[in-house]
């Protein structure tokens, strides 16, 4: 081996080793969504700025969305240092938190997010990351399909009809923005052409029905408008409850009704904004993430003109979405925690956030820090408003095993919408396994 | 031991000691996980538990139940590609004899990573986006909904056969090739038919083939996962959750991990098992 070949095989040895030191604080993100291209807008920023020391600059990383909590999961249990910040999501704080450190996020963040929105990063009255996306629900309906039911005596006695038949109410039909659980439903009935040949689209709603866990976040905005919690005040669960029940029920009468289409239980997110933005489907109660694509005429040609966001409908205990962040926090075994938590603390400033909302991102903003954005980013009013008046977590949705208890209620939910077990089948197993998820820890 | 025994052993050292390493270690922490009171948490000081796990697993009404839906999947497509994979090898052999890179077309499908085709299919099958819906829609006025609770099994089911029937079309163009020019001659001046001459003499000499077809396809079958996974998840109340769905679920739920990797052994045993019996099986039948 010459000289020359020697040098080249020690420098390629050394450059793997070497370039870590480029970038002092490893920051795994979320992939693929409008939170990565914030995040990566917001890490250039912070990197530029020229208070930034050359140990704080901020390298991000990114994996692949399957699976992710389960990898971070096994990562963060194992002490990897590959990453000194990383995702967390309100309802996987209390699994992570064992293996991670709670921050100080500096005195600007109240100010910038407002207490209720800190809060979704909490677990057990400590701060564990920085909230950067806020997740709530909307009701995405047709203005156009109300507007000509509203204005037709012939339809709504049609409505009315339907509704008594199906419903057992003669529901006279209603602007969306004062719906309650039962208007949302009849009014999917009559939209639906199982019901009523002559609606002009082929459903009146869509629902997610897949076995998966984010299914199950979407659907409890309904039963929690009639007083449903996972647990009471002494830790007893309480989902076999009349408010479950009735939600239960309904999305199975929508379901075996026609309503919605017959393989909504394999629909998730991406399914349910395809069967919206066909024209085919006149409401659905989605994430606001969709917004962008549902009312962007290149996206959704069909309906982005004729598509009104609101907040979901109400029942008898009021209006609710559910609410839940994503954020940052700080890996314990991280190698560089103090250089984290200075990019951390960056964030939660209204400077940050500016960055971070103009890049796509979806912070719950107040103050100050909302009227900066709030020429570019209207929504993000709208978002901060339905999550201070309407947002709720469930009691216990913060546990260690809340994804776990998630994830036991769409196995169980699922097979009662299929058709698989009974009602009363589905919340015994449902409350047999949420007790066992939920019960505290052993001393 | 002689000169040469003792050189075969140093050659397949190497691969010996890559097994054990690659797959021996994880299969004994595996085991010894599955006997433990073990979660994320404490992976790094499991507490031996004896057979708990074991038992907690057994008296699961869901493991049972992935077992029934694998076990049922795995025949049901084993089945399904070896009768069609032995009629196309028959059928097809006179033009994959004149056009031999028929065969390469033919074998595409099996080149797809299992999960990309259930994303393909996903999109397919979809009601709005799908082409399959959209022409029976057009053409029909309605159309089937493939994923629907009553039809994903049957879905999955075909998906899985077309992807793989390519393989058992493989195995018995191979093994249809190799049948001596002679013995069918023979036959023919014995006056057999077509008929007679496949069914007396071509397919006993294929059976040992298509034993070996059907197990590597059953075991494959049974261990099903990522199309699943991908197309339509465990399913609605459970209704498509596999064995390897199963203990996919149970391992990321949250709690203790002992469950699911109880469950892996016994998987791993019971096709160890059904691999040894089958090979059994197809070694007596070999002339």
């Amino acid at each position: 081996m010459t000289r020359t070949t020697s040098l080249i095989a020690l420098m390629a040895l050394a450059f793997p080793l070497a370039a870590p030191a480029a970038a002092e604080v490893t920051v795994l993100g979320w992939p693929g969504g409008p939170e990565e291209a914030a995040l990566r807008a917001a890490a250039e920023a912070y990197n530029a700025r020229p208070e930034t020391a050359e140990e704080d600059r901020v390298e991000l990383l990114f994996t692949s969305r399957d699976g992710f909590f389960d990898k971070l999961a096994a990562d963060l249990a194992a002490g990897s240092t590959a990453f000194d910040a990383n995702l967390i999501a309100t309802y996987s704080i209390g699994r992570y938190a064992p293996f991670m450190r709670p921050v100080d996020l500096g005195p600007q963040a109240a100010a910038t997010f407002g207490d209720a929105v800190l809060s979704t990063m909490q677990f057990e009255g400590e701060q564990f990351g920085v909230p950067t996306d806020l997740s709530l629900h909307f009701l995405y309906v047709r203005r156009d399909l109300m507007d000509a039911l509203l204005a037709d005596p012939e339809a709504q006695a049609t409505y009315t009809r339907i509704a008594q038949e199906r419903l057992g109410e003669a529901l006279a039909p209603k602007p969306p923005e004062d719906w309650t659980w039962r208007d949302w439903a009849a009014a999917s009935l009559y939209f639906s052409q199982s019901v009523n040949p002559d609606s002009p689209t082929r459903y009146g709603t869509v629902l997610q029905m897949k076995n998966l866990l984010f299914n199950m976040m979407v659907f409890q905005s309904l039963p929690r408008a009639y007083g449903a919690d996972w647990m009471d005040a002494e830790g007893n669960v309480t989902v076999d409850s009349e408010a479950y029940r009735t939600g239960l029920e309904l999305y199975k009468l929508l379901y075996d009704a026609g309503a919605t289409p017959p393989d909504s239980t394999s629909y998730e997110y991406a399914e349910a904004n395809a069967a919206y933005a066909s024209g085919q489907v006149a409401s659905m109660v989605q994430w606001n993430a969709a917004a962008g694509e549902l009312t962007s005429e290149e996206t959704a040609p069909a309906v982005a003109a004729v598509t009104d966001t609101l907040p979901p409908p109400a029942g008898p205990e009021g209006r609710f979405t559910h609410v839940h962040s994503l954020g940052l926090g700080i890996n314990a075994a991280a190698e560089n925690p103090e250089g984290a938590e200075r990019f951390l603390q960056w964030l939660a400033t209204p400077e940050a956030m500016a960055v971070y909302a103009r890049a796509g991102g979806a912070p719950g903003l107040a103050g100050d820090a909302l009227a900066a954005v709030a020429a570019d980013r209207p929504d993000l009013a709208q978002l901060g408003d339905y999550a201070v008046n309407y947002g709720y977590v469930m009691r216990g949705a913060t546990g260690a095993n809340a994804l776990a208890v998630y994830e036991r209620q769409a196995a169980d939910f699922t097979g009662y919408w299929a058709g698989t077990s009974t009602l009363d089948e589905a919340l015994a197993s449902a409350t047999e396994g949420m007790t066992e998820l939920l019960a505290p820890p052993a001393q | 031991m002689t000169p040469r025994a003792r050189e075969n052993r140093w050659l397949v050292a190497p691969a010996v000691a890559f097994l054990l390493l690659m797959l021996g270690f994880p299969t004994v922490l595996n085991v010894i996980y599955s006997l433990s009171d073990v979660s994320f948490e404490t992976l790094r000081s499991p507490r031996l538990d004896g057979l708990g796990n074991y038992g907690e697993v057994l008296s699961d009404g869901a493991f049972w139940a992935s077992l029934s839906f694998s076990l049922r999947f795995g025949a049901l497509t084993a089945v399904a590609e070896v009768l069609l994979g032995l009629f196309l090898a028959v059928f097809l052999a006179p033009l994959l004899r004149r056009h031999p890179w028929l065969l390469a077309v033919l074998t595409l499908p099996m080149m797809i990573a299992p999960a990309m085709m259930g994303l393909m299919y996903r999109l397919m099958l979809h009601e709005f986006v799908g082409p399959l819906p959209h022409y029976l829609f057009l053409w029909f006025g309605s159309s089937p909904a493939f994923l629907s609770p009553a039809w994903a099994f049957w879905t999955i089911a075909a998906i899985e056969v077309l992807q793989w029937t390519p393989f058992t079309l493989l195995l018995f163009h191979l093994a249809y090739a190799s049948i001596p020019g002679e013995v069918r001659e023979a036959a023919r001046m014995d006056g057999a038919r077509a008929f007679r001459l496949f069914r007396r003499i071509e397919l006993p000499m294929l059976l040992p083939t298509v034993l070996v077809a059907l197990l590597i396809r059953l075991i494959d079958g049974i261990r099903v996962f990522d199309n699943i996974w991908v197309l339509v998840g465990a399913g609605a109340g459970g209704s498509t959750t596999s064995l390897p769905i199963y203990i996919y679920t149970a391992f990321f739920r949250g709690g203790p991990l002992g469950p699911a990797l109880a469950a892996s052994v016994l998987f791993a045993l019971a096709a160890f098992a059904t691999l040894a019996l089958a090979l059994r099986l197809a070694g007596r039948r070999a002339p």
